[in-house]
This record gives C-alpha cells, structure tokens and sequence, in this order.
C-alpha cells in the first residue's frame, strides 16, 4: 500500500486524540472530541436560521481573497474535499466531499473520484445537470489562470488538472507537495463552479452567478443588507441541511448586533465566527445562562514585525530583547480577556501548534524580563537603549489599538523608545503590510487553517507576505522540506522543529492568540462551532427545534 | 468689549449699580453687569474658564499619567483611589479626562485658530475688493461648502493618516467655508461705511485698511463664530472618533474615550463612557452658551433692552 | 426677473465645474490605491500593474478625469471597481433611504425647532427662554452617536427589545419600514434642531424689532397674530437657507446612524468606497450630492427673488 493510502480517510485516530489534548491542554476548556458524525443523523426540519453575515464585495472566488466573499459562497457552493463538520473547535481533518476517494498513484500525481449523483443548483443555465470531472477541471484551470486570483499562490506547485472518465480527475504537480488536500479544502477560493456560468455572466461577481452544488441556493441578495439563502432540495448529503434556509444579515456595528442577540433576533452570536465578544460575555451569561457557550482559541496569531534585514534588527539579539520586552499575559489580560502566548502557528490549530514549553531553547525568550532585554540590547551595542517606529492600524479594531499602546509602554520599559505611528486601513495595507515600512509594525497575521500557507509565505524571500523580509536559508530548506514529506508524523515534526526555530530567531515576535467564545440560543441544536469559513457546512448540519 | 456693554446698561440700572457695590473699575463692572443680564452666558463662561484651569494644570491636578496602566486596576469603579475608576487597561479616569481636556482645548482652538484665520482672510479680501475677484472666490467656496463635511474630513484624513495636527488641520480647513460666507457678509456691511472710503481717500494701502479699519469690526462677529465653532469642532472629533479617525492614541481625547472604550465596555464599566461624555457635553454646553451670550452682547442690533415683547 | 435666475444659473454652473474637479482629484490623493486593496496581501508586482492597465487606472489623470466628465455629462457614472455593478444602480437604491432619514431628521428638527426659537424669541430672556435654549443646547451637546449607542443597547438591557436589525423596504411592509427611520431619525434631529432654533430666535428677534411692527403693536393687534401672521414669514426665509445647507450636512453625514441603525444608506456607502478607494464610487456619490446642494441652492435663490423685489445681485 502506498505511503499516502494511510490518509485515504481521516478519521480520528487514538495517536491525533493524544497530541490534540496535550496541545489543547491549556485551552479554556477542553471537550472530548465528538464521534465522526454519522451521515443520517435524524434532525428537526424547518425554520430559518437568521444569523449574522457579510457583504461580500461579489461574488467570484477567483478574484479575491476576501473573506466575505467566501463566507456568503461556503453556502451555495461544495468543494472537492472539506473540513470535517461536528468537531472540536480548531480541528482541521480533511474528509470527503465532492470527491469521495483518491488515490496517489505516483508523487506527483493525485486522482480523485467523483461523488455520482451531485446535481448543479436548478437554476439557468446549469438547471440542474449533474457535477462531473468536467466542471471540476475548469474550475481550477480558472483558479490557476485568472488573471486576478490572489490566491493563486495556494497551487503553485499545481501543473495541470487533467480529466480521466465522467467522475475522474487527475492532478498533476510539479514536484511532491504534501499539503494539496488541505490546500483543496481550504474554504477560500476552492468551491467549484460551471462553465456555463461563467460563459453567461462574463465573471462570476453578480449574485445570480452565484450558483453551486452546495447545501443552499442564493434566493435573494440585498447589497448591504441580507443575503436570503433556501435549502436546496437536491443537495447530495442525506437529510441536510435540516432549516429551510438561512438569513445571512449585514450588521456593522458591534452594539446594535449585541442587542439584536440579546434580545433573539439572531440565533448564533453577533460577532464574528458566530462569536460572542468577551468584554461583553460576562454580562451576558449572567443575564442569559440558558445559551449555548463554547470556549477555543483563535487560529490567528497576532505579532510584531520589523525589519530584519537591515540595522538594528538584523541582530538577533535585539530580536530577542524584543520579545523579552513585552508582557504578553498582561495584554491579554487587559484587552482580549483571554487568550495564550503562541508559537509561529496560532494555538488554535491544535493540531500543528505546541505549547510554548515545548519550544525548546527558543521557550525562554518568551519570558517577561525587561532586565534580559536591556542586557541584551547592551551587547547588541544599544546599552543607552533603541529608537526606532511602531506602525499599527485602527482598521483591524479598537483591540489593537489597546494592545498596541500596552505594547509600546512595555517596549519602553525595557529602553526601545518607540514611536507610535498609526495608519489608515487602506495606506497600511497598500505599504507597511507589504513591508514597505521603517522600523517595527504589529498587527494580526493571516488566518490559516494549516500551517504551510502562513510559513512558507512569511518566511521565503520575495514572497508579498514576508513582512519581516526575512532571508534565512536554514529556514527555505526546511519549509521546502516539509512540502516534500508525505508522512504525516514526520511532517508535524518539521513543523514543530520550524517553530522551534523561528522562537530562537524571532524574526517575527509572535505574541498571543486571543480566546473566543461561540454562542448559540438554546433551540439551536447540532451545532458545532468551528473557526474556519465554511459557516455553508456548519449550518447545513445543525437544526432548529423550539420544542 | 467696552462698546457693546455700554449698550447693556440701561439708565435705570446705572445708578443702582454705582451704589449698591464698591466696584469702581469699568471692566470689573462690565463683567458684573454681563453675568447679572446674561446669567446662561456667564455660566458658560464659567464652564469655560474650568476647562481650560484644567487643560493648564493638568500636570497638577491629575494623579497618574494617562497612560499609565497600574496593575491590577482593570476596570475599578469610581472610589477613593480613583475618583473616576480605570478603563480597561487599568488607566485612571480622572488623569485621562483632565489631560483630555488638553487635548480637546488643542484640538478646539487649534481648529478654531486655523479655521477663523482661513475664513478671515477669504472673507475679508473677498467682501472688500468685490467685483470679480468676490464672484470667483465665493465660487470656489460656494463649490467647497457643498461637499459634505464627511467626505471632505474623511479624504483629508486619509491622506494625512491619523495624527493630533492631521486632525486639527482637517477640521479647521472644513470649518472654513461657512464662517467665510457670514465673515464676508459682515465685511461688505463694514466697507459701504463712509470711512472706509476716507481712509482710501487719504491714501491708505489695502491692507492698511483691511487691518486697522474692518477687522477689528468684523471681530465681534469672529468671536462669536470662534466661541460657537469651539463647541462644533469637539462634537466633530468625537463623531470621527467613532469613526475610526480621530485623534489617535495615546493622547486621551474625550471623545476617543467615548467612542473607543466607553462604548465597548459600557454594559460594565459605565464610568468609561459616562465621565468623558460629560465632560464633552458640559464644554459643549458652556461654549454654546457663552457664544449666544456673546453675540446677544456684541451685537447691538439684538440685545433685549429696547423691542422686546412683553 | 429671467435674468436674475439665468445668471444665477450660470453661476451655479460656474460651482459645479469647480466641484467636480475636486470630486475628480480629491480622492486620488489619498496614498494606496485601490489595487492594492483588492490584491491586498498577495499580490505580486506584475499583477498589481495589469489590474491597474485593465481598470483604467494607468492612463494620465487628466486624461482620466476628462473621460469620466465625458461619461459624466452622458450620464454614466462608471462602474464600481470592486463589484462592477453600475454606480448610477447602487446610488438609485441607496439614495432614497439616506433621503428619507434626512428629511424625517429636518421634520423632527422643525417640529422640535420652530416653536422652541419663537418661544424663546417673545419671552427673550425669561425663565422660559432659557430653560427652552438650555435643552435644545443640551440636545445639541451630546455625540449623536452616544445617544443612539444608548438607544439601542438600554431597551435591549431593560425591556429585551432592539430596533430591527433587517432593513426593510417600503413595498414588503409600509409600517415597518417607516417605523425604522423614527429613532435614529429623530436623534439625527437633534443636533439641527439647535442650530434652526437659535437661527430662528435672532431672526424672529430681529423682525419684531422693525418699525412695521411696532406699528402692529401701535394699533393693538394681538401678540399672536403680530408674531404669527407678521413676522414669522420675514423672518424665516434666511432659516429656510440654512436648512439647505443642513440638508448637505445630512445627506453626507447620516453614516454614523446609518452603521449603528442597519441602514442602506449613501453614507454608509461612501465611508466604505472612500475606505477602500473605489474612485468611481467616491465620484458619483459626491457629484450627486454637490448637484443636489447646488440645485437646492438655487431654488433658495430664485426663492428668494421671487419673494423680495429688492434681492438682486
């Protein structure tokens, strides 16, 4: 049996049971995980699920990489293979979806079967046909050739996609790349789309084009409104989705969306991931016990980058001083409430993170110790301390802003004079997020689901997301390395031993990641919170029953 | 200021007040008398003069810095220790507001100065040449008034991205244009004055006239448009706030405070939200009044001695 | 009296061109460009300048802004450069809501405005007129998003109710979607309604100074009809022109109500074009404000004429 047969169907094994309980055992709390979920799993049917939603900018997942964008289409559309529905919060296995099957004949080469029977949305022009190996192979010549798709960077080592029989696809890659499943089921970009469609509409950018094989059909679309999603009476799973359809509404402002699901107007939290925020959590549960509550940690890291290809930063010892220098506990604790101190993976990714302690040497950097940071920065020759820029930006919230301030009078604690320098959204992103800046930055880093897209972008030299500019061979072997490796175990120990290694160098001083809370009113049944974007997923498992 | 509290004294009062107190001095008396007619103006006054007391000696009267965050003090309500309570991160309240009340008197008159400039000199130069110049002039600022006040802020903001000058700049230069037009308005009413037309006579530069002779006649109506404009421009900084382009951190600016951390926390800190937001109401309040007071005083044509209806 | 509208015309005309040139170029000097928004953080040098080349955005400014007053005056407002859609569609949708929660706002204001100043204008000086100004300044002094941040999160706390947070158009259910507009409309009154009420004092104090009235006195007429039948129409026609330009303040600044109430409205709609730097978003919307105020501006003039023989300049 092929090395990669072992993988065909990932299931939960004793081995991922023990490792995911040892990474999450500093979690706010810990819930075993669920049993796969049994595909005829009886519900309630009925009801509409009014939830909080986005205004995607449109409609085409080749031409953005915004997550409102992907939000609204994870309900209308199905991917290749997705993220396993009723899980632990932070689990990311891969399972079947369109495609119930696959193979790897050799390293390079990947063939999936197709799912029979999945039938298009019964709207022109695809009225209904059925999905075949066909569809699937335009839609990634598409992902790979579109002009705008800034998400191409996710198959790079993708050649071409190449169609076998009816229901069977081949991938062809360029060399052994062990992620493509997890890139495939990642809820961003890869939803298959019809030729049909595209040909009528030009793009896929108008709602009417937005037409799918997934578990609900687009029925209305108000810009900055609503989204009136149906179920779809054809979907291939047995029974799902359970609610008649959904309400995805546009809520802008944190206040009102609190009061809207205080007071029952919204089935699931109003903030984001169908979250509660924490500052308002307390009073909440006090005044409202009876709701659902669900604690996990984010799989975003937040952290301070800087320049390390030039002076002062190029010196990894005033790096490490950094990292000395600021409290994360004490950020945490005045402005997300609860959260952890992370490694380069965000905790939240149970699976890929270790804890801290387990970082070996680099763990002690982590340590609060303004006097190590002035020793030092002695040695790096700034015994009289460092003067240099902190760039951060309101647009990601007030949250930072706080966490920045803290961050800055910490930094001067330990003699790094920082000026504050704060940018609007749009300049940030057009310059400093681009590494176009002087000194240091902070800000969140890009939300992931694996630990492979946010590595290998932030550390390899002339990729866009290399904030840090960062040009360490060591580190490109190893990344290209664990791209290579096929196995599983062997995987997850080069990742761990990168993270080891990025906490010895700090070229990104990786600070914490926040503590999330998902909330659900009482007659919302089956639902399994999850940080990722398929909300289409998760709603199409739960149902409502008021009984 | 002594002209146009000749005019408050009526007849009747003038003996009484000579008798009844030891005030000699004109101007304390002026002042005396200003408070007794115009009782809301002289409380706004008063809030007035407070506000600034406490942007002057902030340093003395606060007891932390404002961003000084004491461990272990996240979100203490208000007692001994901290009259106003800590925010969220463990900041004390009552440094926070008074050194706020820096911020909104830089940003205040700051504005205030940059915008009252800007429209003194469009409005004086265009209401005195006249002729061609005022029709362009009054075009660009007719087309300038007509934008918005968001948008204008909005773009100026982005492009000079946040910063305590960036934000006094833009609302000065939006505040311009509708001072501008009644500046202008007050400035052909000074010029069609037969003097005006001696002193030209007489050989007088124009700007020799426009200093010596309209502005200080057009400065009663400045000060009005100034002391009212002061209460505005706070008002204007916490809506940008809230918006997300206000006076950045760390300065503490009300209404920063307001619409930052007071509103997220409300439900469980109230004193984030409540003493700011008082702080910027009673400013507003007390410049509002006095400017009403002060227009009422300055501007003869409507004081209440003569023609009043009852 | 052609004459005076024809030049008055010609000037509001002169406004406009001047106007658009700042529409054109004000928001094309913010730093970062749309490009870059949209490719945001993974975009690579080469695509970044093809977006641009396809979006038009490559082109000389001038030649830029001379096409888009050609489409302009062909009444073709471009397309958005995020969504496509045209411009001309979205601001046919979005400006009827800021509209009607700008005119129910001016209707509060009023309601709230007239009688307050006309009061504190007889008893100018009285008890009454300074408890009336002190609270309409009171109305005045408080952030109108604080309000309505209090509006929305107190009931919820006190009496589980919030104001709907779906929009709701006027053909699906009349009331509801009138019932709506009535809390922020009525907060986003209160800030106007100080200013027309202290505008409406001082004029009303200056009219019932002039010598016609006091003939009115002379001959007994009642306070009532005096103020009423006399003076008010004198003196509110310098109110009506500032409630033009309160209507601009309006129609630009409704986005903070909007965001917190759900609206769809303009303001809203162009805080996020200009956020994220959608030029022909920016232009159109601002264009059709400037229009609208401009428009307004003349009907005040020609208003104006009409009503007083010794208006003309």
């Amino acid at each position: 049996m092929d090395a990669f047969a072992s993988n065909r169907f990932r299931g939960v094994t004793r081995r991922d049971l023990l490792k995911a309980g040892l990474a999450a055992g500093a979690a706010a709390s810990v819930e075993p995980l669920l049993a796969p979920r049994r595909l005829h799993a009886q519900g309630k049917r009925g009801g509409i699920l009014r939830v909080r939603g986005y205004d995607p900018p449109h409609f085409d997942p080749h031409q953005t990489l915004n997550f409102k964008t992907n939000t609204t289409l994870s309900f209308v559309h199905s991917k290749l293979v997705r993220h396993k529905v009723g899980v632990a919060p932070g689990t990311f296995t891969v399972e079947p979806d369109l495609a119930e099957r696959w193979e790897e004949p050799d390293d390079t080469t990947v063939v999936f079967h197709l799912r029979r029977g999945v039938r298009w949305h019964n709207k022109p022009p695809v009225n209904g046909r059925e999905l075949t190996a066909e569809d699937v192979k335009f839609t990634y010549d598409r992902f790979l050739t579109e002009q705008q798709n800034p998400l191409k960077f996710m198959l790079d080592p993708v050649d071409r996609v190449e169609v076998i029989e009816r229901y069977t696809v081949r991938f062809r890659l360029k060399e052994p790349f062990a992620w493509l499943l997890n890139m495939l089921a990642n809820p961003t970009g890869t939803w298959i789309v019809a030729r049909e469609v595209v040909e009528k509409y030009g793009d896929l950018r108008k709602p009417e084009s937005a037409i799918g094989t997934g578990p609900f059909t687009l029925e209305r679309y108000e810009p900055n409104v609503k989204t009136v999603f149906r179920r779809n009476p054809t979907y291939y799973r047995p029974g799902e989705p359970w609610v008649d359809g959904v309400d995805w509404l546009v809520m802008e402002d944190a206040a009102a969306g609190l009061a809207a699901y205080r007071t029952g107007q919204l089935d699931c939290g109003n903030w984001h991931m169908w979250a509660v925020r924490q500052q308002d959590l307390e009073s909440l549960k006090k005044s409202q016990p009876q709701l659902g509550y669900r604690d996990w940690v984010s799989n975003v890291t937040q952290g301070i980058y800087m320049r390390s290809d030039k002076p002062p930063f190029n010196d990894v010892r005033v790096r490490r001083a950094i990292s000395h220098a600021i409290d994360r506990q004490a950020i945490i604790e005045s402005v997300y409430i609860k959260g952890e101190p992370t490694p380069a993976i965000g905790r939240g990714l149970t699976e890929w993170s270790p804890r801290i302690d387990q970082l070996g040497p680099g763990a002690k950097y982590y340590r609060h110790d303004p006097r190590e940071a002035r020793r030092l920065l002695a040695e790096a020759g700034f015994a009289g301390g460092l003067k240099t820029q902190l760039t951060a930006t309101p647009g990601y919230g007030i949250d930072l802003v706080d966490a920045v301030q803290l961050a800055q009078r910490q930094l001067k604690e330990s003699g790094i004079d920082a000026e504050l320098k704060l940018q609007e959204y749009g300049a940030y992103m057009g310059t400093t997020f681009l590494g176009k800046y002087e000194g240091m930055a902070m800000g969140p880093f890009s939300i992931a689901w694996e630990p492979h897209s946010s590595l290998y972008g932030m550390y390899t030299p002339e990729q866009p997301r290399n904030s840090s500019h960062v040009a360490d061979a060591r580190m490109v072997s190893m990344l290209k390395q664990q791209m290579r490796t096929k196995d599983l175990e062997a995987r997850r120990k080069i990742i761990f031993d990168i993270q080891r290694y990025a906490a010895e160098q700090q070229y990104y001083v990786y600070l914490y990641s926040v503590g999330v809370t998902g909330s659900w009113r009482p007659h919302v049944k089956n639902y399994a919170p999850n940080s990722s974007f398929d909300y289409g997923n998760r709603a199409a498992a739960l149902w409502l029953d008021r009984s | 200021m002594a002209n146009g509290v000749e005019t408050l004294i009526s007849p009747s009062a003038h003996g009484r007040i000579g008798r009844r107190t030891a005030i000699r001095a004109p101007r304390l008396r002026a002042l005396w008398l200003f408070c007794r007619k115009k009782p809301l103006g002289a409380l706004g006054g008063a809030i007035v003069l407070a506000m600034i007391l406490m942007a002057v000696l902030a340093p003395w009267i606060a007891r932390y810095s404002y961003d000084e965050t004491i461990r272990g003090a996240r979100m203490k309500p208000p007692g001994a220790q901290f009259w106003m309570g800590t925010d969220n991160l463990g900041r004390d309240m009552w440094s926070r507001v008074v050194y706020g009340a820096r911020i909104s008197v830089t940003v205040g008159f700051g504005a205030v100065l940059i915008a009252q400039a800007l429209a003194a000199c469009i409005g004086i130069t265009s209401g005195y040449f006249g002729g061609k110049f005022d029709l362009c002039v009054q075009r660009i600022v007719d087309a300038w008034q007509s934008f918005p006040f968001l948008v204008v802020i909005l773009s100026i903001m982005a492009v000079l991205g946040p910063g305590l000058v960036n934000v006094t700049a833009a609302l000065g230069v939006v505040g311009a244009a509708n001072a501008s037009r009644v500046i202008r308005g007050t400035t052909i009413s000074v010029v069609q004055n037969v003097y005006i037309e001696s002193a030209r006579a007489l050989g007088a530069g124009h700007l020799r006239i426009m200093f010596r002779h309209i502005l200080p006649n057009v400065a009663a109506t400045i000060i009005v448009l100034a002391t009212i404009g002061l209460g505005a421009f706070i008002l204007a900084e916490s809506a940008l706030s809230f918006l997300g382009f206000g006076v950045p951190p760390p300065y503490p600016s009300w209404g920063g405070m307001l619409s930052g951390s007071g509103r997220a926390f409300f439900l469980d800190a109230p004193w984030i939200a409540v003493y700011p937001g008082l702080a910027i109401s009673m400013a507003v309040f007390g410049f509002n009044m006095l400017g009403d007071a002060l227009r009422d005083a300055l501007d003869p044509r409507l004081r209440g001695a003569a023609g009043r209806v009852r | 009296m052609r004459k005076y509208v024809l030049r008055r015309l010609l000037v509001a005309s002169a406004s406009l061109v001047i106007a658009s040139l700042g529409v054109f170029s004000l928001p094309r000097l913010i730093p970062g460009d749309a490009v870059q928004l949209m490719l945001e953080e993974r975009a690579y040098g080469k695509d970044l300048d093809d977006l641009r080349a396809k979006l038009g955005l490559d082109r000389p400014i001038y030649v830029q802004y001379f096409d888009w007053l050609g489409r302009v005056v062909r009444g073709q407002l471009g397309e958005s450069l995020w969504t496509k859609r045209p411009v001309i569609e979205e601001l046919a949708r979005r400006l009827p809501v800021s509209l009607e929660l700008g005119l129910m706002a001016l209707c509060f204001s009023i309601a709230i405005a007239l009688p307050v100043g006309i009061i504190a204008a007889i008893r100018q000086d009285s008890f009454a007129d300074y408890i009336t100004r002190s609270l309409a300044i009171v109305g005045l002094s408080v952030p109108g998003f604080w309000i309505a941040t209090l509006a929305v999160l107190l009931p919820a706390i006190w009496w589980g109710w919030s104001p709907p947070i779906q929009f709701t158009e006027f053909s699906v259910d009349p009331w509801a979607h009138v019932s709506q507009f009535i809390l922020p409309a009525a907060i986003l009154g209160l800030a106007s309604a100080a200013a027309i009420m202290r505008l409406t004092r001082a004029m009303l104090l200056d009219v019932l100074r002039q010598d016609y009235v006091r003939t009115a006195w002379a001959k007994g007429v009642g306070e009532r009809c005096v103020v009423l039948k006399h003076s008010l129409k004198n003196a509110l026609i310098p109110v009506v022109t500032v409630l033009g330009i309160q209507v601009a303040q309006i129609l630009g600044g409704t986005v903070i109500f909007e965001t917190i109430f759900g609206l769809p409205g303009m303001g809203r709609f162009l805080f996020d074009a200009i956020n994220q730097r959608d030029y022909p978003v920016i232009q159109g919307i601002n264009l059709l404000i400037v229009s609208v105020v401009v428009v307004m501006n003349l009907t005040v003039d020609a208003f104006y004429a009409f009503l007083d023989p010794r208006i003309r300049y």
